[in-house]
């Protein structure tokens, strides 16, 4: 059993992974709470913007401010397009067909990004946030700006998004979609300006969580559309509807997925971590109920 | 098809009875039709194809049959019971793994290792259906994605077995290892191609039996509301399990077939994402045709051959899939299988036009 020293380090990735995780997971709560959709193409989204910022940095000369608003700009127009488009089209229909459309958004976008930024060769590209390069010191642990920007909007979105919703009249109008939508326009909410809401504010999330994950773990493009299962896995937790339990449950999974890592023994096994979790918080919180009054299937 | 009903004023009685009786009889035609074309089809698939076929695609089309029973499994449990799964290439990796361990550890013949690897699978397969059955769609979607992604970080890590010694069958150290075991009768390319192909007609035809029969029946009541089938007496805890339990059979059968036909198996060949775009193809295909599995199959094995013979890259397929979900969905949902003779009959339609017009009191077409 390795010391706690050799803990240290990975607690600190941990939670900054954990930070991001729960940005993604609060962002695919909130979009599936106001329109029925769980965005499976979140992290597709994401990393097709960060792979367009590293065109801009590296190519197009633009920079490093400007490639990132046009990574998040990107990521919200795309979102929005897709709630506008899609999200219309299968409104009325099971969640399960919604989530298994996102997925088709998540096939394109991956297939274009393997078309557009080939990995054929060993080519391998890398996004690296000038917080990076300066941090500061805990006793002998070194941490960098960027994990502390990745907790610390984690923590702040979190806490935003609470807020937003009681108070604000559109996270009422949020919530209120969430509990019935025909009542909801019937008394006068503009259903169709809220929902693009939720869904640009999703947008802004995917790519935001895009940019922090692609310098964290890596700018590639299969790892970061599937990244997306650990948010998914913290949201799954929270029953796709509390935002506390989801940022809790996205900490956690980024810090034991972490923190697994010095355990030779089970080292290879410790990206299992959300899926596991996930199971047992699916198996422990799923209705007792076995006749499900919908339709099923597509 | 043709059930546009043209009413005659002159005669109710005898008149539509014997319209009935030709209408009877023009299906009854087209039903003895369609099974020439199947038989006259299989036979060419398993007699001259093989043959005539470079081995390229020879190996090609056995990677299709193989996945032509693992896209009827998920065709089944998404089309006739409304289960989706997300996981299929995960119990398609299982059914491998199970299969190379046995054909390595003895020398049991290779029918008795497919239906090994089946049962192996489907125990493993219900196992996952258990906890599922409490779930509603979308839940069941995500666990099963979940369990996927597990299995893979699993097989990521065992890896498949070489030869080597112990439970997991793996030899790190290997230079060289052996390949996995062929069935005596079928060691060449082009005679497994014809072995995986009369596996495959057997479990579709093993698939069609049941949804000829009483689960099939059960299925359908099942995914037209669960409420209904309780109230109509059917237990639909053991018919879930069932659809679950034929799934995971005949895809650990199909993992038995793939053990033989790539010969040596590696984890990374199996990701998530295969399991999201097999259930991409099979939504394209059709989920409520036996044939949207074949189709499937050709989509998801065949297509990359020819795109690659031709020079074009395989991600566009994934483009391609993607739009495919996303128009299934929206517009089409029996997918490729039922839109096909459409387009093409209305394609026929408009050629015909022209030459209609000098017949004005001609049929009035099809369907619809």
């Amino acid at each position: 059993m390795p010391s706690w020293q050799n803990f240290q380090p990975f607690l600190v990735i941990g939670l900054a992974l954990g930070g991001v995780y729960a940005l993604s997971g609060v962002g695919m709560v909130v979009l599936y709470r106001a329109t029925g959709v769980l965005n499976l193409s979140f992290g597709a989204v994401g990393a097709m913007g960060a792979l367009i910022a590293w065109q801009a940095i590296n190519s197009w000369g633009l920079p490093q401010g400007i490639a990132w608003l046009i990574c998040v700009a990107f990521a919200a127009v795309l979102t929005t397009l897709y709630g506008l488009v899609f999200g219309a089209a299968l409104a009325k229909r099971d969640p399960v067909v919604k989530a298994v459309a996102t997925l088709g958004l998540a096939l394109i976008l991956l297939g274009v990004m393997d078309l557009l930024w080939t990995t054929s060769g060993g080519a391998s590209r890398s996004l690296t946030l000038p917080t990076d390069s300066s941090g500061f010191q805990i006793s002998s642990l070194t941490v960098d700006w960027t994990q502390v920007i990745s907790l610390g909007l984690g923590v702040a979105l979190t806490f935003f998004t609470a807020i937003f919703l009681r108070v604000t009249r559109l996270g009422t109008a949020m919530r209120a979609m969430a509990n019935d939508r025909e009542i909801t326009a019937m008394l006068g909410v503009p259903v169709t300006r809220v929902l693009a809401a939720a869904w640009f504010g999703c947008g802004v999330l995917a790519g935001v969580a895009g940019l922090l994950l692609a310098d964290l773990v890596a700018l590639d493009a299969t790892t970061l559309t599937f990244l997306v299962i650990s948010s998914l896995a913290a949201a799954l937790i929270g029953q796709l509807r509390s935002i506390a339990v989801t940022f809790i449950a996205a900490i956690v999974i980024g810090v034991v997925d972490s923190m697994i890592t010095p355990i030779n023994s089970i080292t290879n096994y410790r990206d299992m971590t959300p899926f596991v979790l996930a199971v047992i918080a699916l198996l422990v919180l799923s209705g007792r109920s076995t006749v499900s009054l919908e339709r099923g299937g597509i | 098809m043709a059930t546009t009903e043209v009413q005659a004023p002159e005669a109710p009685g005898d008149g539509a009875l014997q319209r009935q009786a030709l209408r009877l009889r023009q299906l009854d035609t087209r039903a003895r039709v369609r099974a020439v074309v199947v038989v006259v089809l299989l036979a060419f698939c398993l007699f001259p194809m093989p043959s005539i076929l470079s081995l390229y695609y020879v190996g090609a089309m056995t990677q299709v049959t193989v996945y032509a029973i693992v896209a009827l499994g998920l065709g089944v449990l998404v089309g006739r019971v409304g289960l989706v799964s997300l996981g299929q290439a995960a119990v398609l990796a299982m059914g491998a793994w199970v299969a190379a361990r046995v054909l390595f550890a003895t020398s049991l013949p290779y029918p008795l290792v497919l239906l090994i690897a089946g049962l192996v699978t489907m125990v493993l397969g219900t196992l996952v259906g258990l906890p599922a059955l409490r779930m509603r769609g979308l839940y069941l979607a995500l666990i099963t994605l979940m369990l996927a992604g597990a299995i893979s970080v699993v097989l990521a890590t065992t890896n498949f077995p070489n030869g080597g010694g112990g439970f997991l069958g793996y030899n790190g150290n290997a230079v060289h290892t052996p390949p996995i075991r062929r069935p005596g009768i079928a060691n060449s390319d082009p005679a497994f191609l014809r072995y995986s192909i009369v596996v495959a007609i057997l479990m579709f035809l093993f698939v069609v039996w049941h949804l000829r029969t009483r689960p099939g029946r059960a299925w359908a009541a099942i995914r037209q509301s669960e409420a209904s089938a309780v109230a109509a007496g059917i237990n639909i805890v053991r018919y879930k399990l069932w659809a679950f339990a034929l799934a995971s059979f005949v895809t650990g059968v199909a993992g038995g077939l793939l053990a033989g036909a790539d010969r040596y198996l590696y984890s990374i060949d199996f990701q998530t994402q295969d399991s999201i775009t097999l259930l991409a193809v099979v939504l394209m295909g059709g989920i409520y045709s036996i044939w949207g599995a074949v189709i499937a199959a050709l989509l998801l094995q065949l297509l990359p051959q020819l795109l690659n013979s031709w020079g074009v890259s395989p991600y566009w397929l994934t483009v391609l899939f993607g739009v495919g979900v996303l128009q299934v969905l929206t517009t089409a949902p029996a997918g490729i299988v039922d839109q096909m003779p459409r387009d093409l009959a209305r394609l026929g339609r408009l050629l015909a036009r022209p030459f209609r017009q000098a017949h004005p009191t001609g049929p009035a077409g099809g369907a619809q």
